[in-house]
């Protein structure tokens, strides 16, 4: 993973030392609340609604079992010991207090970590495939060029104080896309032109919130010499040009509707005009030298199938379990990449204790060269693991409570931290993600209904992704009292589409429920092999409504 | 009349910035720009023109920046950054030489990112201590992009 010379350990250490001096004058009553706010938000802190929160970022989602052990450590003695992992590739800390802040991050500059850019209306932290490098048919490995996009917008001078927060996600593999790049700001996908060379198809204005849309594409063809340069054009036409007169409306996704992809287009070409070619142009060394950062470990020449995991899978059921849906295909022969579930029935969804954090550490220096990964449905992944270990990794990982083998199934849930902790919720989210695990705690009957994405957030702007779950829960408030909206229908990958609302919102109690009733519909009516998704689009939302509704009626 | 930062210095302002269309335009003056434009004929000579949030910068492309002393950029509050693009714009794409100074609602915070897209000079709210903002008058070290006046990113240095 990418290493950090004296140049860049030095501007994190300066960062450390800036906003020790800011967060000294806010207490001191020399910089204003108002005046605090955007400073503290660039470096990820929020205020909540009990206490402030603290985002960290994990750059792509690679993190070493000795940044890991440090997250740990901090969430021990700064914190309630322990951590949520976010669907951005970040970690919160739900309980610091301000004035410790300061102390937190000259710790994670000891391990090469920050909070830089993790909020704010700035562009954030660079997403990816948590597969990246390891999965078999990706075109090349995106982490580099998410290192070079990291490097780009970190204190990037003209794009501190954009109209709205602004995230990037990158994409590199045809078969699926696992960072939801169409409903990113920009979303970036990594190909090979017909000489070879590689470059970016460019998606532009998707997001979620209040106004969920699908991003369109403004090329389909960027040399990766010229996307420092697209990039900055992109940005510069959104900086000026964006609405800044109303939040809601302000994000790049309403800057492309009003003018039209054509007209924004040919904005940002006049302005990539002027930039094209010259100093931000990325010349061959730097790809080398960033590649070089992420060059393969030393994998062992190996058989796939071992004769340990063939006779495993053929007398444990559970362990087929695990290895099924858990595990995935990997490029090498004889090692396979592992998905450390944290979905264990009584915990929220993506939240790790700091003994599970020390816990995954350790199962990473074992079994897997020392990295993890972290996926943007809220797990830990272990990438490199011999397929001959996946029996002890397994053992391992069921004591420490992240071999849930429900990957990609109806328990997999996203779900943001909602009313429990945020001060923009309508809702809780955590109790009906617990409702949801205690009702569909049969798992031949999870396997049998197969890969849906639940999404649940709390409010609407979205945290949790309801918009894009092919069943969608969104919190919202009538009269101080929680209720429930589902819609069905939504999607993130290379098929992204916005799911469309049932119907009349849901008290908390019903919610397995309705969910049962729309499983029920989606049994009756599927064709073999036919994924809920697939159903939903075949058959519409009508019989799922008339399901959901029917004792009303 | 107020002091203000420029090159690093606390400095007397010796131009005065007039935000209102009615005042009486001077040698002095900094004149808005779509004022001074519509008006150039008639206004006489001006120290500079400033430019409003929203205004953008294409409209001077074809006026010879060089007759003015400084060009204001107005910030109407210091979280609307369209003014970091103006000043950048300013400098790499009209090739203006002279002074870039900061008007409005910005913060000794934000010192760091507005020299390096090419302001140097501030003319503060009247309530910031300029001594303790000059402590903030300095970037980073070090940074990975290119700005104005260094265009080569990290990569063409490291």
């Amino acid at each position: 993973m990418y290493q950090y010379d004296a140049i860049d350990q030095q501007l994190v250490e300066e960062r450390v030392a800036q906003f020790r001096d800011q967060t000294r004058r806010y207490l001191n009553q020399e910089l204003s609340e108002q005046e605090f706010l955007p400073l503290r938000l660039q470096n990820g802190l929020y205020v909540q609604r009990y206490a402030p929160m603290l985002r960290i970022a994990i750059p792509y989602g690679m993190l070493s079992s000795a940044q890991l052990r440090k997250l740990a450590d901090i969430s021990c003695r700064y914190d309630r010991s322990y951590g949520h992992f976010s669907t951005r590739q970040n970690l919160q800390l739900n309980w610091p207090k301000i004035e410790d802040v300061p102390d937190i991050l000259a710790e994670l500059a000891e391990v090469q970590m920050h909070a830089v850019q993790t909020s704010g209306n700035c562009i954030r932290n660079t997403t990816t495939d948590q597969y990246a490098g390891v999965i078999s048919d990706e075109t090349v490995d995106p982490r580099p060029y998410c290192e070079l996009i990291r490097q780009w917008s970190t204190f990037h001078p003209e794009f501190a104080f954009l109209p709205r927060k602004f995230k990037i996600a990158v994409n590199a593999t045809e078969s699926s896309d696992r960072a939801a790049t169409q409903v990113h700001d920009i979303g970036l996908h990594i190909k090979k032109n017909e000489a070879g060379e590689i470059g970016f198809k460019v998606i532009v204005g998707g997001g979620l919130g209040r106004t969920p849309m699908v991003g369109v594409t403004i090329s389909e063809f960027i040399p990766r010499v010229d996307l420092l340069t697209y990039l900055d054009a992109i940005i510069r036409v959104y900086n000026q040009q964006g609405r800044r007169d109303n939040k809601y409306k302000a994000r790049i996704k309403i800057l492309v509707k009003a003018l039209g992809i054509e007209e924004f287009r040919s904005r940002v070409d006049a302005e990539w005009a002027h930039l094209k070619g010259k100093e931000s142009t990325v010349p061959m060394s730097e790809f080398e030298r960033l590649q070089g950062f992420f060059s393969e470990p030393n994998y062992d020449a190996l058989e796939n199938n071992p004769a340990n995991l063939t006779s495993k899978l053929a007398e444990s059921a559970g362990f087929a379990r695990w290895f099924e849906r858990n595990t995935f295909e990997h490029k090498k022969a004889g090692y396979r990449i592992v998905t450390l579930t944290l979905k264990k029935a009584g915990q929220a969804p993506g939240d790790a204790t700091a003994e599970q954090m020390h816990k995954a550490a350790n199962l990473a220096d074992q079994f897997s060269f020392g990295e993890l990964r972290v996926s943007h449905e809220q797990n830990l992944v272990l990438a490199d693991v011999r397929q001959e270990e996946l029996v002890n990794l397994w053992e391992a990982a069921k004591e420490a409570g992240f071999a849930t083998p429900t990957l990609g199934l109806l328990t997999d849930m996203i779900c943001c931290p909602g009313g429990d902790f945020c001060a923009l919720a309508n809702a809780k989210s955590i109790p009906i993600a617990a409702q949801i695990q205690e009702t569909f705690n049969d798992l031949d009957y999870l396997y049998d209904l197969g890969n849906i994405d639940l999404n649940i957030s709390g409010c609407m702007n979205a945290c949790g992704h309801h918009h894009v779950g092919n069943i969608g829960i969104l919190g919202v408030d009538k009269k101080g009292e929680e209720f429930y909206q589902i819609s069905i229908g939504g999607a993130s990958g290379h098929d992204a589409s916005i799911g469309k609302i049932l119907g009349p919102s849901f008290a908390q109690e019903e919610i397995s429920s309705v969910i049962q009733k729309l499983m029920d519909v989606y049994v009756a009516n599927r064709t073999e092999e036919e994924r809920f998704i697939d159903t939903y689009r075949r058959v519409g939302i009508t019989p799922f409504k008339e399901a959901a509704y029917a004792k009303a009626n | 009349m107020p002091k203000l930062i420029k090159n690093g210095e606390i400095v007397d302002n010796t131009y005065n910035w007039l935000q209102d269309a009615e005042q009486t335009v001077t040698q002095d003056s900094i004149v808005a720009a779509q004022k001074w434009l519509s008006e150039k004929e008639t206004i006489g000579n001006v120290a500079g023109i400033w430019l409003e949030a929203g205004d953008g910068v294409e409209f001077l492309q074809d006026v010879d920046l060089s007759q003015f002393d400084v060009i204001g950029v107005h910030f109407p509050a210091f979280t609307d950054g369209r003014g970091f693009s103006y000043a950048r714009l300013l400098r790499e794409r009209l090739n203006y030489q002279g002074e870039i100074r900061a008007l409005g609602h910005f913060i000794p915070d934000q010192l760091g990112y507005l020299l390096r897209v090419g302001f140097n000079s501030f003319q503060f709210s009247e309530e910031v201590d300029l001594e303790k903002a000059l402590d903030l008058h300095k970037p980073f070290s070090i940074a990975y992009q290119g700005d104005v006046a260094d265009p080569r990113p990290l990569f063409l240095r490291r």
